[in-house]
């Protein structure tokens, strides 16, 4: 008798062929067209970034 | 602002004589190969040699660099670059064989961005990959992980590239750490 071999709970494994997929979409793009991606997305981060800066400068020694 | 102004302004410290040949190194390079990844600097391989001004004693100062942009306007520091149209730039003077050799063969390419073209050079892929064993922080390593997956490296260029310039220690290190199978010893 055989087990039957039953996928892990949960499965994930089209989302992360997705991410796969979107990696791979991301690396064919051309050079100029990855750093425009890139200079985007740095601007859509940058409030986390300044509120991460914040927050170290809070905890930075001297500071209560 | 943005990546083509910067490399605008590069390129004319070049024309200008304030550097030498120059590549562009690190992350940004990389997005020339593989998926890019969010970095905040762009790292300018540079050498300083037959420039007027360079220190005889082979000690390089970035000092003229310095002078050039703060002339231009642009005298800003941001961590330990300095910012050109939004880009903290570090400039990093050819340090060994390595760097030389990577800058000599970088490639020259001409980037699209919007309805602009900007001509630059990159580094090779091989050269990335080695320049990052040598640094060899966790965040190097995860890149010199991503050539090798993406398969954006020549591995027979690369393994020539470790030997020329002693790094298959470290490499083989890298190799093990990661469980990856080591493709310069494949070819033996």
């Amino acid at each position: 008798m055989t087990m039957k071999k039953t996928p892990p709970y949960p499965d994930i494994s089209d989302i992360l062929a997705r991410k796969t997929e979107g990696r791979r979409e991301l690396a064919r793009r051309s050079f100029g067209e990855k750093i425009a991606a890139m200079e985007t997305l740095r601007e859509r981060l940058a409030p986390l970034k300044r509120a991460r800066e914040e927050r170290q400068a809070r905890k930075a020694p001297g500071k209560s | 602002m943005g990546m083509k102004q910067t490399l605008d302004v590069i390129n004319a410290m070049e024309a200008d004589g304030a550097i030498g040949r120059y590549a562009i190194a690190g992350a940004v390079a990389a997005y020339n190969y593989v998926a890019p990844t969010v970095t905040e600097d762009l790292d300018i391989l540079v050498s300083f040699e037959n420039l007027a001004g360079t220190s005889r004693s082979g000690l390089i100062t970035l000092a003229p660099v310095l002078a050039w942009l703060k002339r231009k306007g642009y005298e800003e520091f941001r961590k330990e670059g300095v910012v050109i149209a939004g880009w903290a730039v570090q400039f990093l003077p050819v340090a060994d064989d390595l760097d030389a050799e990577a800058l000599a063969s970088a490639e020259q390419v001409d980037i699209r961005m919007g309805g602009d073209t900007v001509t630059t050079r990159v580094l090779r892929p091989e050269h990335l990959v080695a320049v990052a064993l040598r640094v060899g922080r966790t965040k190097d390593f995860v890149r010199i992980a991503q050539f090798i997956e993406e398969k954006a490296v020549d591995i027979a260029a690369l393994c020539a590239v470790l030997d020329r310039h002693k790094l298959r220690p470290p490499w083989s290190a890298f190799c093990v750490r990661t469980g990856i199978v080591d493709p310069c010893s494949l070819d033996q």
